[in-house]
């Protein structure tokens, strides 16, 4: 290979490792970091991002900053955190723009709300309370704070008046229409926009994002790689969350460990995202970078619950059915009926069966074959572009219902990470492990463990019912 | 593919200016100072439906119109005509002294040579001519009260009496003696009622037409655009509307929240531009010393 050749070579890796994250990056709007808990000890450099100097002291001020759309906008941004290939580069930069500047709220401004929500001033409701944030939040920040009983908590407070903002623009469906119309030009706006409204309106009540986090929390209460801090309910209202305080690592640092870490903490969020699919039936819609903490050997905090989808089990059939049919079953016509069932299909479409095989195949690629395999960007990318594919064969005739759609979401996330990454794993044994109609043994010593602390659970809930 | 790329953004000009006009190390806090109402009002993000508003009522003014349409790259360049004077606005409200200064020099000089015949009157007209000057400073201080008061951060009488007060120094700068410029609200509406020769001549029609529509604009922001100039028409007092035939916009449409909204919106798209963001965060700073 000539110099020029190999110079070419190791620019190309180079780039092909940052580029997914870049892009993961910027398509969360560039402030990922600042958006969760993670850089907890490092809260001295994160403040002086927060820009001190331009907080917001008003509620006037956090209208002037967030309201009149830019809330709204700002979450469509991150909904489309993977749809952005086909986004006009005007709204992509302003996307992320837009994220990378909300100031906090300055100490008294955080205060008041505090003191509207609880009933006192945050000097007297903790022992010890963190006037400035550590970290920033779509639409809140988040302070560092000491119960009075000694705990170390995260304490989210809403910015004043934005609740009752975003439910005004979300009122002006005629102009969000116009916008996500010319923002995602091949998205079907309409479910978009009833699916980012009801997003939004679930996303400003942070007593239902208090129940989903506890929900989670409770279910894998001592699982022992998977971690949901508690939520601490006695000092959480609609507009404050306060939960447990979790020290970790980023999404950076670990790309920096070695790749069976990398490998561990992958099968761990994999695992996370079946198995809360598959035993809780619910999926927690956020799978960015910004949402882990990372502590080694595998184990990984989840945070961020403000997006959590339930499944019933009619959501979920057709899905599983489609599943087994093309990975177990290996049948054509029974995997592309299941798909017309869940309406990603029109049925009587005019296509041959083995175009819908190919087509739809490639999102069930990693579980097809009993081997091990390496997500890699290149793949995550191919994901992406073909589900967002407006011109292939299938494009006229397939569609994501709206139940479907925050589920299709994280499955893109969840790949663009896995892929930022590189995970290699037998992904069709992790996942057999929690198919219905399959239930295989544990096929990992992750699997191993988690199959013991699943017995321990179900003898501690047969304990508990004989009491 | 150079073509291609200039298209991207044609807020870019208005980007540019802006973030230009905002010095990052002032030699002092120029003609109206941190604390002033000018500076104030200047940085609402309702100046874009202000300044389309201007453009409105101050084409109405046949000599006027007839100086931008035959002296000006106003066709070819709507949004670089639009820059300048925007540019101009901001260096002198928020430049320091030396820098306001030299501004208002040049544009005296650029109106020094605008001189001809107006084709539909058969007047001749001079921009340097104070009375054509305080036309249009008129035209403009009133689109920035009312718009700032209807949509803005809010601008009440007295604040609204201040802001006029403070104006007649932009006046002053392009050659108008500071005797004649109206003082405070009621002064500037009297004044306003008072000028005589007003029609949309074909000049006026034509360049209002591609400012509500500028040609080459980008899908993603036309509509709003288009709608924005739709709620401009809206603020025009009725005898401007009827003068360019626009209808009664619905009541609806020109409500406060919804046109927040849209202006919310627009301005999305113009505080990503990269130099937006941080002109408005040094305005914030020393407006907060």
């Amino acid at each position: 290979m000539s110099r020029a050749g190999s110079k070419e070579g190791i620019r190309q890796s180079r780039l092909s490792r940052i580029a997914p994250l870049a892009r993961l990056g910027l398509r969360v709007g560039g402030r990922y970091l600042a958006r969760s808990p993670q850089l907890i000890f490092a809260s001295v450099e994160r403040r002086a991002e927060l820009r001190h100097d331009l907080a917001l002291r008003s509620a006037e001020e956090v209208a002037e900053e967030l309201g009149s759309m830019k809330g709204v906008l700002m979450k469509l941004g991150q909904m489309a955190s993977y749809v952005d290939e086909d986004m006009p580069q005007t709204f992509r930069s302003a996307m992320s723009r837009l994220q990378h500047n909300a100031p906090p709220m300055s100490p008294a401004l955080a205060s008041s709300v505090i003191l509207e929500e609880l009933g006192d001033a945050p000097g007297r409701l903790f022992a010890r309370w963190d006037e400035w944030p550590f970290a920033a939040a779509s639409i809140g920040q988040v302070h560092r704070a000491i119960t009075t009983d000694g705990r170390a908590v995260a304490v989210k407070v809403q910015y004043p008046g934005i609740a009752r903002s975003i439910t005004s623009d979300l009122q002006n469906v005629a102009l969000l229409r116009r916008i996500v119309k010319a923002a995602f030009p091949g998205m079907d706006t309409e479910s978009f926009i009833a699916e980012l409204s009801e997003r939004l309106r679930e996303e400003v009540d942070y007593l239902l994002e208090a129940e989903n986090q506890e929900y989670f929390a409770q279910y894998y209460e001592g699982h022992p790689f998977i971690h949901v801090p508690r939520v601490v309910r006695e000092l959480s209202t609609a507009r404050v969350l306060t939960t447990e305080l979790v020290s970790g690592e980023g999404f950076e640092r670990l790309l920096q460990w070695d790749q069976h870490e990398r490998d561990m903490a992958a099968e761990t969020i994999n695992r996370f995202v079946s198995r809360s699919l598959y035993r809780l039936h619910a999926f927690n819609g956020d799978p960015h970078p910004g949402n882990y903490l990372f502590h080694g050997g595998g184990r990984v905090t989840f945070l961020d619950f403000g997006l959590t989808k339930y499944f019933s089990d009619r959501d979920l059939a057709p899905l599983v059915e489609a599943l087994r049919c093309l990975v177990v079953e290996n049948d054509g016509a029974c995997f592309r009926s299941a798909l017309e069932r869940a309406g990603f299909l029109q049925a009587g479409a005019p296509v041959p069966t083995e175009t819908v095989v190919d087509r739809f195949g490639l999102f069930y690629s990693t579980v097809l074959r009993d081997e091990p395999m390496t997500i890699t960007p290149a793949f995550a990318s191919a994901i992406v572009r073909r589900f967002f594919d407006a011109k292939g064969p299938l494009a006229p005739y397939s569609d994501v219902p709206r139940s479907y759609v925050i589920l299709q979401r994280i499955n893109l996330g969840l790949y663009a990470v896995l892929g930022s990454l590189n995970a290699t794993a037998n992904w069709r044994r992790i996942g057999q492990e929690l198919w219905p109609f399959v239930l295989g043994p544990a096929s990992t010593p992750i699997g191993e463990a988690e199959a013991r602390w699943e017995a321990q659970r179900a003898e501690r809930a047969e304990v508990s019912a004989i009491r | 593919m150079d073509h291609l790329k200039q298209d991207v953004n044609h807020m870019e000009p208005l980007a540019r200016a802006f973030s230009r006009s905002v010095s990052e190390h002032p030699a002092d806090d120029g003609l109206f100072g941190p604390q002033s109402v000018v500076w104030r009002v200047h940085r609402d993000r309702s100046f874009p439906l202000a300044g389309l508003r201007s453009l409105m009522i101050q084409a109405l003014h046949p000599l006027a119109m007839a100086g931008v349409a035959e002296h000006s790259t106003w066709r070819e360049d709507p949004f670089g005509r639009v820059a300048a004077t925007s540019g101009y606005i901001l260096t002198v409200t928020y430049g320091d002294t030396a820098t306001a200064n030299k501004a208002a020099t040049r544009v005296r000089a650029i109106h020094s040579h605008v001189n001809g015949t107006d084709p539909v009157t058969g007047l001749e007209y001079r921009a340097g001519n104070p009375s054509l000057l305080l036309w249009i400073h008129a035209a403009m201080v009133d689109s920035i009260v009312h718009v700032v008061q209807r949509y803005g951060r809010g601008l009440d009488s007295a604040a609204a009496d201040r802001y006029v007060w403070e104006m007649v120094r932009f006046a002053e700068l392009v050659g108008v003696p500071p005797k004649d410029v109206p003082a405070s609200v009621a002064a500037l509406e009297e004044y306003i009622e008072s000028v005589g020769l007003l029609q949309a001549t074909p000049a006026a029609r034509d360049s209002i037409a591609i400012v509500l529509d500028p040609p080459g604009l980008d899908e993603d922001v036309r509509e709003l655009w288009r709608e924005l100039g739709h709620v401009a028409a809206g603020t025009l007092p009725a005898w401007a509307r009827s003068m360019y035939g626009f209808e009664e916009p619905a009541a609806e449409s020109m409500e406060r929240e919804p046109v927040r909204q849209l202006i919310g919106a627009l301005d999305i798209a113009f505080e990503s531009i990269p130099g937006v963001m941080e002109a408005r965060e040094r305005i914030e700073l020393r407006m907060r010393q």
